[in-house]
């Protein structure tokens, strides 16, 4: 009995499989059409409509003109800008206050407190002067621009208007392989590139969301930004009349940003060409009606979301930095720091790409955040060169108020206007914080994927400073 | 080191790296594609050549195989050898029959084959023309649980991208149905239902004329060097040998289809238009995506704005507005005229 009706299962089975060869290799689709089908006669037979035409018409009649040949691009490029010189200027307040809180006053009262309670020099050293100042940097470069920034985006995003710029920018990305949605997660990435990492969730297909992840990187993210305006203003500012060097080297920073747009693009165009080119992909783009922005909402949803999640990361990520930082500078072997002994090995080798072992160093005791680079540059200039009298000691990162100052260290320190160049270069084209790296991995799940991300941004670094430098070095003798 | 010199080592190290790691023409794939092409593979692709000749009835010997594999007439016969050595094969008159081990051996092999078409057609983004190269390499690496595998996730495909039947795991393979499009007369009506991939040549410039399985054609006009059929409303001629890799199933009744589908990149801003299908030629997750937004047959779609660059157009399709590029709306037929009242 048994085996009488195994027998006819495994003959059910084979009819089947003749049958669905008869049945032609569109069967699939004609269920699914025909599912579809049905439910759209269903619906249009039962649902009725309630006269939808002039909501309609209001979101067509916006549309028509930021979508417009002539105003669209203008309006988008006027938008985004007043976003960015918002952040820009609207953060310097609340970051000076931040810094004049956490830095100036709160650190030498918790020096002098752990002194009077009678903490060893180096316990006050590893936790107050490298694990505190580091967080408290972070936190007042930090917090500001991100409070200031992503509250608008989702502002702009909540009305409607972000998916027309996707809608615009498209044919733009669709040469370079990707989506249009990527002009989103781009401008994001001027924020925050992790939070821009996060972003790409809207792109609802597989190859281009990764392309839209691995090329984050090259937007010039909020911890970078001061970096580029200061070197810009030493060095490129310099080179002509006080009278331009505002402009001259506002130019350059935004030279730089348009420069990290540019490889942004290439390296989709590529990645959708070679690495890429075999992953799923699949285009559409929703237009959702205009509404008006819940204000309290989106304030509250991402300054939860974005801003204090995206902080929170940094923080866990800049305290072990802190601690790593204040270690090298004063672990001591033989006569010289660690710190010592890691740039003088690795000048000349820096030297090839036009930067310094100082630079070197910085930026790989600095991967938890960009913001801390510059600081940390300071502190090794100082102890590599010997200036004396300025800094706050081995180990403890500072910030100069002028940038005369500012110049002077860096000049003793050997730097040239080549060097300012190839910093801003390198600044731009470097791997991501270790923040942005986590993200990257917590969204893609991929070892592989983070690696790419990683390095190649790196390699390019390298290559292009070492193109210019001796280009430069071979024109400008 | 002057900095001429050490520019000129940067440019030699670009140059060097670009050549190891260039995607298909640089050293590592090539290393990698000439490591692929062992005796298994010639075994296998010798193996699978005449089951295929026998499947549609051609006798094929020595030289065929040869010709087919692209290796001189002596390796081919060192390869037939050894596959009769393996008893994979009998020698017969001056071709060669497959013995009931051979023949489930290539049915194997088909049928790795044609799953790794059909994903990659379904679940990739893989260029049509480069489906049958890539499936000729992963079907002599590919287990049969891993074959397995994949097929469930894809459920379980009769057939391949190019309308071949897949062969079942136990081996069954449907008779070889379905007439040579050359071998059709005028006014016969019939179903594309399989497209020769090799010679590739062939194929791709098939492929240009937009035909792909599932399709149906009427024969308007047969003479001794051209054949002339009606496809979808356009007028396609093509030559014996080219008419020789379409197979087509004939259609009893003859469904005169001659009116030129429209399609729906080519609505106007403000235009309306039912929709008639997807083209099969839009396969996969973007098919999917299509589908679920409401492009079914029957309904209405509106043309609303373009964007500022000019595509994409953004189209109300039940009730909502969505952006659709215009290589993606050239996929979606339309007919204007149902609402055009």
């Amino acid at each position: 009995m048994e085996n009488k009706e195994k027998v006819s299962a495994e003959e059910i089975l084979s009819l089947a499989n003749t049958l669905r060869w008869d049945l032609g290799m569109n069967l699939h689709d004609t269920v699914t059409e025909s599912i579809y089908e049905g439910a759209s006669k269903i619906a249009k037979k039962t649902v009725r409509v309630k006269d939808e035409k002039s909501s309609v018409n209001w979101d067509l009649k916006i549309d028509k003109v930021v979508t417009s040949k002539w105003l669209g691009f203008p309006i988008m490029f006027f938008l985004l800008a007043l976003v960015f010189w918002i952040t820009v200027a609207a953060a310097n307040i609340p970051s000076g206050w931040i810094a004049s809180l956490l830095i100036d006053t709160l650190h030498p009262i918790l020096k002098n407190g752990a002194a009077a309670i009678g903490f060893p020099w180096w316990l006050s050293g590893v936790l107050i002067d490298g694990a505190y100042l580091s967080v408290a940097w972070v936190v007042s470069v930090m917090l500001p621009p991100m409070a200031i920034f992503f509250p608008m985006f989702t502002l702009l995003e909540d009305f409607g208007y972000l998916p027309r710029v996707a809608f615009n920018m498209d044919s733009l990305f669709r040469k370079a392989g990707a989506h249009g949605k990527q002009a989103l997660t781009m401008s994001m990435g001027f924020g925050c590139n992790a939070a821009g990492v996060v972003a790409t969730r809207v792109i609802d297909s597989p190859r281009e969301r990764l392309i839209a992840i691995i090329t984050n990187n090259f937007s010039l993210c909020n911890g970078r930004w001061p970096t580029q305006i200061l070197i810009a203003s030493i060095f490129i500012g310099g080179l002509v009349s006080s009278r331009w060097a505002g402009i001259v080297s506002a130019g350059a920073v935004v030279g730089v940003a348009v420069l990290g747009i540019f490889f942004s693009l290439v390296v989709s165009w590529a990645l959708s060409r070679s690495v890429l080119k075999g992953e799923a992909s699949a285009f559409s783009l929703e237009l959702p009606p205009y509404r008006p922005p819940r204000i309290l909402q989106t304030l509250y949803t991402s300054l939860i979301d974005r801003t204090i999640f995206v902080l929170w990361r940094a923080v866990v990520f800049a305290l072990p930095a802190g601690i790593l930082i204040w270690l090298v500078a004063n672990i001591h072997i033989g006569e010289l720091s660690l710190a010592e002994w890691f740039i003088n090995w690795s000048d000349p080798f820096a030297m090839l790409f036009g930067l310094n072992g100082v630079i070197l160093l910085a930026y790989i005791i600095a991967i938890p955040a960009n913001e801390i680079v510059i600081p940390t540059v300071l502190m090794l200039t100082v102890i590599s060169s010997g200036i004396a009298g300025v800094g706050a000691g081995d180990g403890v990162m500072f910030e100069l108020d002028s940038i005369a100052d500012t110049e002077r260290v860096l000049r003793a320190g050997g730097w040239t206007l080549l060097t300012g160049i190839n910093l801003m270069l390198f600044s731009l084209l470097h791997n991501p914080c270790s923040t942005t790296i986590y993200t990257i991995y917590k969204e893609t799940k991929s070892v592989k994927w983070t690696m790419i991300s990683t390095f190649l941004p790196i390699v390019m670094g390298f290559a292009i400073c070492f193109f210019t430098t001796q280009v430069w070095r071979l024109l400008v003798k | 080191m002057s900095p001429g010199s050490l520019l000129l080592i940067g440019v030699v190290v670009v140059v060097f790296l670009a050549w190891i790691f260039w995607p298909e023409k640089g050293l590592l794939s090539l290393l990698t594609k000439m490591r692929m092409n062992t005796l298994k593979v010639q075994l296998e692709d010798a193996l699978k050549f005449l089951f295929d000749c026998e499947y549609k009835n051609v006798s094929c010997g020595l030289h065929t195989v040869a010709g087919n594999l692209h290796i001189s007439s002596n390796k081919a016969a060192a390869i037939l050898d050894r596959l009769q050595e393996m008893g994979l094969i009998e020698p017969r008159n001056e071709t060669y029959q497959l013995t009931d081990a051979g023949k489930s051996y290539a049915l194997r092999i088909i049928r790795v084959h044609r799953i790794w078409e059909k994903y990659l057609a379904d679940e990739t983004s893989m260029d049509h023309k480069e489906w049958h190269n890539a499936a000729d390499l992963k079907e002599h690496q590919l287990s049969t649980e891993a074959a397995e595998k994949i097929a469930g996730q894809i459920g379980n495909p009769v057939f391949d991208p190019h309308g071949d039947p897949i062969p079942t795991a136990g081996g069954d393979l449907p008779l070889h149905l379905g007439v040579n499009l050359s071998a059709l007369k005028e006014g016969d009506a019939g179903r594309i239902s399989h497209i020769e991939d090799e010679p590739g040549y062939i194929y791709e410039q098939l492929m240009a004329l937009g035909l792909y399985p599932g399709m149906q054609v009427y024969i308007m006009d047969v003479s001794a060097g051209k054949i002339t059929f009606a496809a979808q409303g356009e007028e396609i001629v093509l030559t014996p040998l080219f008419a020789s890799a379409i197979t087509v199933e004939k259609l009893q009744e003859a469904v005169h289809v001659n009116n030129k589908y429209e399609l729906l990149s080519s609505l106007e801003i403000g235009e309306k238009a039912e929709v008639i299908g997807i083209s099969p030629n839009c396969r996969g997750q973007q098919r999917r995506r299509l589908l679920d937004l409401g492009i079914v047959p029957g309904t209405i779609v509106t043309a609303e704005i373009k964007s500022a660059s000019g595509d994409p157009v953004g189209y109300r399709i039940m009730g909502a507005t969505i952006g659709i590029r215009k290589k993606q709306a050239g996929f979606i037929f339309i007919n204007k005229k149902i609402v055009q009242v």
